[in-house]
């Protein structure tokens, strides 16, 4: 015993050492959560590895490893995708025949089935990863239902009864106390390991796209985040840390009973994973941990198991929907708030945006017209995508035709919604759409930003037919836009909502980001374009603590920071006072000096003051094209519009 | 007869995913929170009734009036008491966690508590039409089968009959297509979030003690039926309780055709992959899309 309190006083002194030399440099992402389950955990193992409390604490260890994915892909992106016990199922099962038919070890047997899963994972997850949301949730829950019925019918998996091992997961053999300290160890550092991943892309820029993806797919996508790609991402990540579970589950128990493979493990993880806090990979290990000691206490309380479960998971949600960690971080919060005096401004957004914004204007107007546009800080993903950033650098070329929207027709059904619309717009300048409610103006809208694709017709962008490109792609090349309703990121500060936009991870893998953030630079990116509009004083609020006119400017802001060519505009004075309409228009005239507005407005008097040109829209027919002079005097517009 | 065997029993089965997608599909309507507990209700109705009648010795309408009460009791109170907090509070819960997994933690309570109840053996309540199966030439019907479908047949009848001809019918689709609008027009959505989940668990209840004689309940039983409802309202949108009905007897059937005609023992696998292909190829006719919420 004397040579494990050896080892582990090593092990403890190891990690404090690089947990402080981390902490002593900068905050670290991600390191300190792993540095405390590989301390933790090592201490346990072997203070208790040969006791029942070990061999508890390595179960949980086993089922942590997927609830840390888990968090990632469920939690955090709120992909909800019900594969883990299958994937658990594949790795355990997989161990045990490799090990018990094939003769192999178990800890290579685990590394096959680890990456047998990664590709099982990717087969299956770019079919079912098109879909989204309830159809992504039903559809994998079936996976579960499926493999049950394969598993009980089939004799090979060792039937009803189960598959035992013949081989151990601690490779070198030897006594029965090195075996199991030894297999508790590996276990330990492989979930170190997963919660060092996961909390390291979720930290990263990435993790920000992760983020958006789960409040909302299509802003997501109108934001040039490659949606399919992320998605199919966290579907592998997810199966592979469930195999990686059910690899080290086989190795640890020795034996694989029909169970695992059970729609109840999928039941039990979500517990985990809910009771200890669903975005945080940390989180998610506690929740395994809390939830394997219940079961494994010989009391009254395994004997009711499923009653502390409901009563508990219950309270934990009705406390805080972020679980056990939520309530842990509220606690360090208030914790500190009482030692600090409280610093939070109060929500005096309007005033303090009206004077900026002004300065905001008249700052931007100046950046504007400064020698060099910002076209020279478009983020490398954005001015790759572009087709020559060259040609929009001389005054001529920028009045060529920018977009093109030729013969459009929409039907939903049988309804028509756009009929046959055509219409063209330079580089720059701000051009107003009108009409009625039901006109087609947002569809339109979607149809040029490529969130709804034509029936027929064409969108040509920069001389490129853009008709069947996907949104992200247009984002790249330069068109951005707003929403009729705002569609801001709650629960992320005004900087990270600018940052979205700035982001130069589109094309990075998720695994990139094990190594090295760049979320710094899109806040750095952020940070100027909230300062060219006035706003850097709002930056570190949380967006949702905003007024809707401050809203609706961090939404502008977020359009602008990818210094878009083309910006498409929903609405963007509903909900405003006149006061606002003002600043908001003195704003739209300087950002037309350089980029082209399309403005979808209801506010006739705003959009005949602003637009040099103004396209009107009824029941799916383009009826007026014309100066803001003949949109006043039109009868047609005057009958449509203003009659009603 | 085979075939025509098969789809009377395919239309039985049919007849209680399609209840049970109904209770779920409705309540989903009124309060966007999915009820994974309904199948609990059931369960808890089944062995309720066989505990109180064939233990504690109580006449039959006694055990079923008694099971039914304490059901609706439970779940007033579950609705005062955790609902009240978890989405009227000051800081209501939103997002996936109530919309999905919130009522997983009740019927792991229900589960718990029914073990500690009625033990852990497969029970059932007592047929209420008992004898020997009528057959109508070569094709047998199951006594407690045509009760399942009397008992479908009356309820779903009486609900829609209630949505679509009475003012509390109208409120009740109100607050389910603009919860907020629904209250600005004086519409109390409480009120019909808590009435519809009484009305659902006692419902739930009393199929599961009519359809116990022909399946046998154990206390883990509930998550199978809740699963079986919860699949059959995904295919009608979850808000559309006239299309989940249909679902859950197509599936119904369609379970029966493919045990019956594929493999008995594969069949309820090729069942899942056919349900599971369907939403990927055809998401918005089946009306996932609509139902995708934040």
């Amino acid at each position: 015993m004397n040579q494990f309190l050896t080892a582990s006083a090593r092990a403890l002194a190891w990690s404090s050492a690089v947990a402080s030399s981390r902490a002593a440099r900068q905050v670290p992402r991600g390191g300190v959560p792993s540095v405390i389950v590989l301390v933790a955990g090592a201490i346990i193992v072997l203070n208790y590895g040969l006791l029942y409390t070990g061999s508890v604490f390595v179960l949980s260890a086993c089922y942590a490893i997927v609830t840390a994915g888990m968090a990632v892909q469920i939690g955090f992106s709120q992909q909800i995708a019900f594969s883990q016990s299958v994937f658990f199922g594949v790795g355990a099962y997989g161990v045990a025949i490799l090990n018990s038919h094939l003769h192999m070890s178990v800890l290579l047997s685990g590394v096959v089935m680890v990456v047998a899963a990664g590709l099982i994972a990717l087969l299956l997850g770019s079919v079912v990863t098109r879909a989204s949301g309830l159809a992504l949730a039903v559809a994998t829950l079936m996976l579960p239902l499926i493999a049950v019925g394969y598993v009980s019918g089939t004799d090979f998996l060792g039937g009803p009864v189960g598959s035992p091992l013949n081989g151990t997961l601690w490779p070198g053999g030897g006594s029965t106390t090195l075996v199991a300290l030894g297999g508790g160890l590996i276990v330990v550092v492989l979930l170190a390991a997963v919660v060092f991943i996961a909390s390291r892309i979720l930290s990263s820029d990435i993790g920000l796209e992760l983020f958006v993806l789960g409040v909302d797919e299509r802003t997501a996508a109108a934001l040039g985040v490659r949606t399919p790609r992320r998605k199919l991402e966290l579907f592998v990540l997810g199966c592979v840390c469930a195999a990686l579970g059910g690899v080290v589950y086989a190795g640890t128990q020795q034996f694989v009973p029909e169970t695992v493979i059970d729609p109840t493990t999928e039941l039990a993880l979500l517990i985990m994973l809910f009771i200890g806090g669903r975005r945080s990979p940390i989180g998610a290990v506690i929740g395994a941990l809390v939830i394997q000691y219940l079961q494994g206490a010989s009391n009254w309380v395994s004997v009711n198991i499923l009653i502390v479960e409901g009563v508990l998971l219950t309270v934990v949600l009705l406390v805080d929907p972020e679980g056990l960690s939520g309530i842990v971080q509220t606690g360090i919060a208030w914790l500190r708030g009482k030692s600090e005096p409280a610093s939070a401004p109060a929500d005096l957004a309007a005033a303090e945006l009206a004077g900026a914004e002004l300065a905001g204007a008249e700052l931007a107007g100046a950046e504007l017209a400064g020698a060099d546009p910002p076209a020279a800080a478009v983020a490398p993903a954005a001015s790759a995508g572009r087709e020559s950033p060259d040609e929009i650098a001389g005054p001529d070329a920028r009045d060529a035709t920018l977009l093109e929207v030729r013969g459009v027709f929409k039907e939903y059904g049988g309804l028509s919604v756009l009929h046959d619309v055509t219409l063209a717009l330079p580089g720059r300048g701000l051009f107003g759409l009108c009409g009625p409610n039901g006109a087609g103006k947002s569809t339109l809208l979607n149809v040029i930003g490529g969130s709804v694709a034509p029936s027929s017709g064409e969108v040509i962008f920069a001389g490129t037919d853009i008709t069947r490109r996907p949104p992200h792609e247009r984002f790249y090349q330069g068109i951005s836009r707003t929403f009729q309703a705002v569609h801001l990121i709650k629960g992320r500060t005004v900087l990270d909502n600018v940052a979205v936009a700035c982001l130069a991870s589109h094309t990075a893998s998720i695994v990139t980001r094990i190594g090295r953030s760049r979320l710094d630079a899109a806040r750095a990116k952020a940070t100027r374009t909230l300062a060219d509009l006035g706003m850097a004083h709002l930056a570190d609020r949380e967006v949702s603590s905003l007024t809707l006119e401050t809203q609706r400017m961090v939404e502008l802001a977020r359009a602008l920071a990818s210094s878009p060519r083309l910006l498409l505009l929903d609405e963007p004075a509903s909900g405003l006072s006149e006061e606002q309409r003002q600043r908001l228009a003195t704003l739209l005239v300087t950002l037309a000096d350089r980029t082209c507005v399309l403005l979808v407005e209801h506010d006739l008097a705003l959009v005949a003051q602003v637009s040099e040109r103004i396209f009107v829209l009824s029941g799916g027919h383009l009826v007026f094209d014309g100066g803001p002079a003949d949109f006043r005097s039109s009868p047609v517009v005057n009958s449509l519009l203003v009659g009603s | 007869m085979k075939f025509g065997n098969l789809l009377i029993a395919g239309i039985t089965t049919g007849s209680i995913y399609a209840m049970f997608a109904v209770c779920v599909s409705v309540w989903y309507r009124v309060s966007n929170i999915l009820n994974l507990a309904v199948g609990d209700f059931a369960m808890v109705g089944a062995l309720g009734v066989d505990n109180l009648y064939r233990v504690k010795g109580l006449p039959l309408p006694v055990a079923i009036i008694t099971t039914l009460v304490v059901v609706a009791v439970f779940a007033y109170l579950y609705d005062q008491v955790v609902l009240r907090i978890a989405q009227d509070g000051r800081r209501p819960i939103e997002g996936i966690v109530i919309t999905f997994f919130f009522t997983f933690a009740l019927s792991f309570f229900i589960d718990g508590v029914a073990k500690v109840l009625f033990g852990t053996d497969v029970h059932a309540a007592p047929t209420l039409w008992g004898g020997p199966a009528l057959t109508l030439g070569s094709l047998n019907f199951e006594r407690a089968g045509l009760l399942v479908l009397a008992c479908a047949v009356i309820i779903g009848g009486a609900f829609w009959l209630y949505i679509r001809f009475t003012l509390g019918g109208k409120a009740l689709e109100a607050s389910g297509e603009n919860s907020l609008g629904a209250r600005i027009v004086g519409i109390d959505t409480r009120q019909y979030r808590r009435l519809i989940f009484i009305g659902t668990a006692v419902i739930a209840a009393l199929f599961g003690i009519v359809e116990s004689p022909i399946t046998g309940f154990t206390y883990l039983s509930g998550a199978t039926i809740s699963l079986t409802g919860f699949l059959a309202a995904a295919y009608g949108g979850f808000r559309k309780p006239g299309r989940a009905l249909v679902a859950g007897l197509f599936i119904g059937v369609l379970e029966a055709m493919l045990g019956g005609y594929v493999s008995a023992e594969y069949g309820d696998t090729v069942l899942y992959a056919i349900l599971a292909a369907a939403i990927l190829a055809w998401p918005r006719a089946l009306g996932f899309e609509s139902a995708v919420s934040g």
